[in-house]
């Protein structure tokens, strides 16, 4: 039988063929192998941008100066946006697991453009290390936030330049990673595998891909015109050459509120995968979650105008954008429904992954109904810049994509390492989690309904209560999240032998040889001619067998 | 991965054969993979076509002001001159694909020359209008001095000079493809059965004619009417 | 399109030269337009010329004739495009501010480019000395 794509010299090259182990990683054009680089690099900085945050919690600990004076304090936000933004949650669940997973799904032996996606790679890596220099070199980190409001990031004096380069090369990779994953998804499905034969993580992906591609560029000529206005002084967004600030915020939002569904979109693809398997039942309404997926993707292009209720924008343009806004909670919610549905008489079994996924349930319905809340144009001029919005957004980022991308980490990770982690103790770290999220932002929405705005690095005294309650929910959070990675270090390190199929799934990439997967992935090819979650009496219906990958039901 | 691609067969129950797409050798993949990459530059140049409307919404009168100074002769010449380019490089494809090899790389260096040309016309017009105190950076484009001109003036040469740029920048990218492409095909990697690099870089170069086909209109034929 | 098929050049080569033709004149109505017809239209009317020479390229050197797929992923990017600007210029068309913004209504400075201006373009802009410069 042939070796696992983790071992030495199992690999395609881009450049050669390297002997030392280093070179064999790094010049690696296997899809499975650049998942995980993209895995170790991007929770890397997910940690940083955690622990930037702490800073942020403890300097918000009592009113007035802690440990950051106010310069410090805007860099520090903006740091912690432009990581968790642009460096973890953008590339996030696509570049992981549509890496490793997407192409085992469809029956690739990987995607269509191999070499391309270790270039994006390596595109990623670059840009994130010309956002970093930025730390060090010139007036230091840019203390715009994440979002470069033009006109202030003309004039400040810190390293918005080299940011906004870096945003933009961020960009690229994002582009291109979601072109590889179309051409892919177009081209390289199984034999018999049409489109409403995907499963629906595919779809989430293929959904996203489509955001990746068509959205990003907005935003990269944005800053590109941004660099422009700030070196050659062309007038465009600077309001003393006649330049117009509130077309940056179109032309940012154009892009950056799609970019949210681009992030939410493949971990509900997850939340679909995760749910049938684990109640062992045939998804409920599979058409409606993938086609919810593709209109959330298309509304998603139409509601940009929303973050501009309080811009200046005209009231016409306001009231188009509310009433689109609502739209989005449509197909939300008939995904929502539809996993209750498949959840409703199966035989659920409550391991990590599922209970991962049934948390991000509870946590996002709050998140996304906050959504519908300052959708409304009253009720966002009072809750615009406050701590209200904060709390929304990190409900339904933090506690949607996040959660989902660590359900999707413990529910693939005896694929990707062929063991298993510690079930007991993972369950734990879910609960540490759990709970210490919830106690970190719930108080954020009374704070800031009660007038607590975003961004002030000092506040009034009424206001300290809520800050100590979320400083203590974040040092659960954060106790929850060493706990959780500990687990899953030990699991790859000493875990226990998991075997191919060990959740009984019913997907193509559970299907392989071996565990971890094989070089080129599927022996061979299999002819698809079922649809992706059929169970009969809580078993599998579709078995294989693994020497030819023909059906032996 | 250099050795050839054998296609792979799946097998379904009734024992019928159907053959797997592999990513290797995949013509059609290739082309919707730069399709898809046009579509970003679509895009890009979409959100400043955009962003020129929104101005040409806010100063109309302006913008035609400083649209009737611009070099229409020079500007018309040009493109005239992508036209032309545009179908050297469609014939050069064609020969190609007919397996004329030689003329095709005759044709991809009449379209390097029809690049380089356009390129020395469009520096001989910046040049006019840098002497003309017309230019990125200097005073008639800043606000506040008794050069300044007004605001929708400093957006429309802002704009100009962006756009023009980055299309010419697109060209300098073009050229520099097309001597790669002549190095592949000098290689042998490129030829009448594998042409896929060909096709793409074929449809790279219409692109870029396309983007000035509306470049051309928007900043040198909107004041056209008000000249003198 | 879809294969690698042989083609005869003495054949093909003739709807080149067909699109080249149309493409030319095209370019020829774009310069007599703003002095021969739809004067007061002459954005509108260029564009949409850009627009047929656009659809000339696009069907006949670009070889999107029978490309259901790329023509349906254009089609949805170019319609993103429109409806972005639709959504945009109808914002700033119904911009509220106009004679209290900044920007609209800029303070006239002096300016030395008369002498390439026209009698008409130097009254308008003697007129930006009393009134808004908005039109």
């Amino acid at each position: 039988m042939s070796k696992s794509y983790l071992e030495v010299g199992e690999t395609h090259c881009a450049i050669g063929h390297p002997k030392s182990v280093f070179w064999q990683w790094m010049l690696t054009v296997d899809h499975k192998r650049i998942g995980l680089m993209y895995a170790a690099v991007i929770l890397t900085f997910f940690a940083v941008g955690v622990l930037v945050a702490l800073t942020i919690r403890i300097e918000l600990f009592a009113p007035g100066a802690q440990i950051l004076d106010g310069d410090t304090y805007n860099q520090a936000f903006t740091l912690h946006g432009v990581i968790m933004i642009f460096l973890f949650i953008i590339p996030g669940v696509p570049a992981v697991f549509g890496n490793i997973v997407m192409p085992l799904m469809i029956g690739a032996k990987d995607v269509s453009f191999p070499r391309l996606n270790w270039f994006t790679f390596w595109l990623y890596i670059f840009g994130a290390i010309v956002a970093l220099t930025s730390l060090w070199t010139g007036g230091g980190f840019a203390d715009t936030g994440w979002t470069f409001y033009a006109p202030y990031s003309l004039n400040t004096n810190t390293n918005v330049i080299t940011t906004l380069v870096a945003a933009f090369i961020l960009g690229m990779a994002s582009i291109l990673t979601g072109l590889n994953f179309l051409v892919t998804i177009h081209r390289l499905r199984a034999p018999g595998m049409d489109f409403f034969k995907m499963p629906l993580f595919v779809w989430g992906i293929y959904a996203t891909a489509w955001i990746q591609l068509l959205a990003t560029p907005v935003v990269g000529i944005t800053l590109i015109l941004a660099l422009l206005e700030k070196v050659f002084g062309i007038g465009i967004f600077d309001p003393s050459k006649g330049g117009d600030p509130v077309l940056f915020e179109h032309l940012f939002w154009i892009y950056s509120h799609p970019a949210v569904y681009l992030m939410i979109l493949p971990a509900f693809g997850i939340m679909s995968e995760i749910i049938p398997v684990f109640s062992r039942r045939e998804v409920f309404g599979y058409r409606t979650i993938a086609l919810s997926s593709a209109s959330i993707a298309g509304i998603g292009y139409l509601v940009w105008g929303h973050h501009l209720f309080t811009s200046g924008m005209s009231d016409l343009a306001k009231t188009i954008f509310s009433f689109l806004t609502f739209f989005v909670a449509i197909p939300t919610g008939i995904k929502f429904y539809d996993w209750v549905a498949t959840m409703y008489k199966g035989k659920i079994i409550l391991s990590t992954p599922m209970l991962w996924a049934l948390g991000t349930m509870i946590t996002f319905v709050i998140g996304g109904l906050t959504g519908v809340t300052i959708a409304m144009i009253g009720a966002d001029i009072h809750l615009q810049d406050t701590y209200y919005t904060v709390a929304h957004f990190h409900y339904a980022m933090l506690g949607g994509v996040v959660f989902l991308l660590f359900a999707g980490l413990h529910y693939w990770f005896p694929l990707m390492f062929g063991k298993m982690y510690n079930e007991k103790h993972a369950k734990i770290a879910f609960y540490l989690n759990f709970v210490g999220f919830n106690i970190l932002w719930f108080p954020m929405f009374i704070a800031g309904y009660q007038g607590m705005p975003r961004r002030y690095f000092d506040y009034l005294p009424e206001f300290q209560i809520y800050h100590q309650i979320s400083f203590f929910g974040a040092l659960i959070f954060i106790t929850g999240l060493i706990y959780m990675f500990t687990v899953l270090i030990k699991g790859i390190k000493n875990g226990t032998p998991s075997g191919a199929n060990p959740w009984h799934a019913t997907t193509l990439e559970w299907h392989l040889p071996s565990s971890p997967p094989p070089l080129e992935n599927h022996t061979k090819v299999p002819y698809v001619d079922f649809r992706p979650y059929e169970y009969h009496h809580g078993e599998p219906v579709v078995k294989f067998d693994y020497k030819t990958m023909q059906r032996i039901d | 991965m250099s050795h050839e691609y054998v296609p792979e067969i799946a097998i379904d129950r009734d024992g019928k054969k159907h053959e797997v797409q592999g990513w290797q050798g995949d013509f059609y993949g290739g082309k919707l993979g730069f399709w898809l990459f046009m579509l970003t530059e679509v895009m890009m140049f979409g959100a400043m076509f955009l962003t020129l409307t929104y101005y040409f919404t806010l100063h109309h009168q302006d913008f035609i002001d400083a649209s009737s100074h611009l070099n229409r002769l020079l500007g018309g010449t040009n493109t005239v001159v992508l036209l032309f380019s545009a179908l050297t490089m469609g014939l050069g494809l064609l020969k190609m694909r007919s397996g004329d090899v030689k003329g095709a790389k005759l044709m991809i260096w009449a379209t390097i020359l029809l690049a380089l040309v356009f390129l020395g016309i469009k520096a001989v017009e910046w040049r006019e209008e840098y002497t003309h105190g017309v230019f990125l950076g200097l005073d008639a484009l800043q606000s506040g001095n008794e050069h300044s001109r007004p605001f929708g003036q400093i957006l429309f040469y802002g704009m100009y000079f962006t756009m023009t740029g980055l299309h010419g920048f697109h060209i300098i990218i073009g050229i520099g493809l097309m001597l790669w492409l002549l190095k592949r095909i000098n290689a042998g990697k490129v030829s009448t059965e594998h042409h896929i690099l060909h096709f793409n870089i074929a449809l790279y170069w219409d692109l870029v004619h396309l983007i000035w086909v509306f470049v051309f209109p928007y900043f040198y034929m909107i004041g056209a009417g008000n000249a003198h | 399109m879809h294969t690698n098929e042989h083609v005869n050049y003495q054949e093909q080569k003739g709807g080149y030269y067909k699109v080249l033709i149309g493409l030319l004149l095209l370019t020829t109505v774009t310069f007599i337009q703003p002095h021969m017809f739809l004067q007061s239209y002459t954005f509108v009317t260029q564009i949409m010329i850009g627009a047929i020479k656009a659809w000339l390229i696009l069907m006949y050197y670009m070889h999107m004739k029978g490309e259901t797929l790329i023509g349906w992923t254009v089609a949805f990017a170019v319609g993103l495009v429109v409806v972005f600007f639709a959504i945009v210029i109808t914002d700033v068309g119904s911009f509220q501010f106009k004679t209290d913004s900044h920007i609209t209504s800029q303070p006239h400075i002096e300016v030395n480019y008369h002498h390439e201006a026209t009698e008409h373009e130097a009254s308008q802009h003697d007129a930006g000395h009393t009134t808004s410069h908005e039109k």
